[in-house]
């Protein structure tokens, strides 16, 4: 298929023809899976690229890498091939508009002085950083030596990341969790063993009903043992995020359990 | 490494003295305080930042439970020891109905997987009966890859 409008050409060329024939077949095919599947995973550059040009703007790159990524994949699933545009023409702007949702809605909960989002973002980095080098999470001390800062001022910083909100990321992927791919699809699920746990009966629901991801990073810390910054490594997401994640699903599971055994 | 090779059989002796005692309404709503004090002290205890979000994780974890468990109307007191190697959580509230938190429990899964040691118990000398959860998170051993 050749279109004359399109503007953007080279390595994705040869997807374009892909996705009439995604569009064409039932939702429940399993060539169709296949196809998404190949068309996110194959354009993940151009989220990646979009991702870049938003950073140093006070969010951890990995996490603004995600929420490019959830707006490839509903680009992917929203694209029209009949209307005669092509798939980047389309998807820039949807995932251009996905990061920039992310900014709007993904705020500090407080306001926060300037010099406490840089310091976040600094920790946020140097956290990235030493984690990577040391294969475990840095202390606090290791940071500030790192950044060249007294400890107050890391423990400043770290504290502010408690009054950080990205909820709107949370909550776009838990709508999204019955109709879309999060990127634990791609991840694969995880056999939770509930042997041993009298609840399991009342648990096994909740634990269905999370987004993929979330139940993912569950399984990978309360099953499967990993720390959190091994998940944040493995899920391709802060340690941060890591952890408001988990604060947020053990505390809805924890609702979902009540009235079970305690 | 195995859950029961972490789950180190250390409990908190009775007289032990605390450095940090915070006390809330038992209400779901005022946890947050708790929260934010252990991850304060394990913050300056210089524990890693995934020992410092685990603490923080089961201090809430332990303090929800302990929550469910509370008569009425009354207090939780979380008290915190801090000592070089580890942070020692002791948690109470007097009791609803004298029976202690389940161990088979997704909650105590939870518990057991975040802390080194956890135990809990039901006093029943004193007036009210009161229900307790202990815990342990100690400083991650560094180990540099």
């Amino acid at each position: 298929m050749t279109s004359t409008r399109r503007h953007t050409t080279g390595d994705y060329d040869h997807l374009e023809p892909l996705f009439a024939e995604f569009a064409s077949l039932p939702e429940d095919d399993e060539r169709r899976h296949e196809l998404r599947e190949r068309l996110v995973t194959e354009h993940l550059p151009v989220a990646q690229h979009i991702a870049r040009r938003f950073a140093h703007r006070g969010e951890p790159p990995e996490d603004l890498t995600q929420v490019a990524t959830v707006g490839l994949i509903n680009a992917v699933d929203r694209f029209d091939p009949e209307r005669g545009t092509d798939f980047l023409s389309f998807a820039v702007p949807t995932i251009t508009g996905e990061v920039r949702k992310y900014f709007r809605d993904c705020s500090w909960a407080v306001r926060v002085p300037r010099r406490l989002k840089e310091l976040h973002l600094s920790i946020s980095g140097a956290t990235a950083e030493l984690s990577q080098q040391f294969g475990r999470a840095p202390t606090p001390s290791e940071l500030a030596g790192h950044l060249g800062m007294t400890n107050e001022d890391v423990y400043e910083g770290l504290q502010a990341s408690n009054a950080y909100n990205s909820s709107s990321l949370d909550e776009m992927l838990l709508d999204d969790a019955e109709s879309s791919m999060t990127l634990g699809d791609a991840l694969g699920e995880e056999d939770v063993d509930l042997a041993g746990v009298e609840n399991r009966e009342a648990l096994r629901p909740l634990l269905a009903r999370l987004p993929e991801r979330e139940r993912h990073i569950v399984a990978l810390r309360f099953f499967g043992n990993l720390t959190q910054t091994q998940i944040a490594k493995r899920v391709g997401i802060s340690q941060m995020h890591v952890s408001r994640l988990l604060a947020k699903t053990l505390a809805h599971l924890r609702e979902g359990l009540l009235g079970s055994p305690r | 490494m195995s859950e029961a090779e972490s789950t180190i059989n250390e409990p908190i002796s009775d007289d032990v003295s605390f450095d940090v005692e915070v006390r809330v309404a038992a209400t779901p709503q005022h946890l947050s305080a708790i929260r934010a004090v252990a991850a304060d002290l394990a913050m300056r205890a210089d524990f890693d930042l995934d020992a410092i979000a685990d603490l923080k994780l089961a201090v809430d974890e332990a303090c929800s439970t302990l929550v469910m468990h509370a008569a009425s109307g009354t207090e939780l007191s979380c008290a915190f020891r801090c000592t070089p190697d580890e942070i020692a959580v002791r948690a109470v509230v007097p009791s609803a109905d004298g029976t202690p938190p389940r161990r088979d429990t997704f909650s105590w899964r939870v518990l057991s997987t975040l802390a080194d040691f956890v135990t809990a118990s039901v006093s029943r000398d004193g007036t009210p009966t009161r229900v307790r959860i202990d815990l342990v998170k100690k400083r991650t051993t560094v180990v540099n890859a």
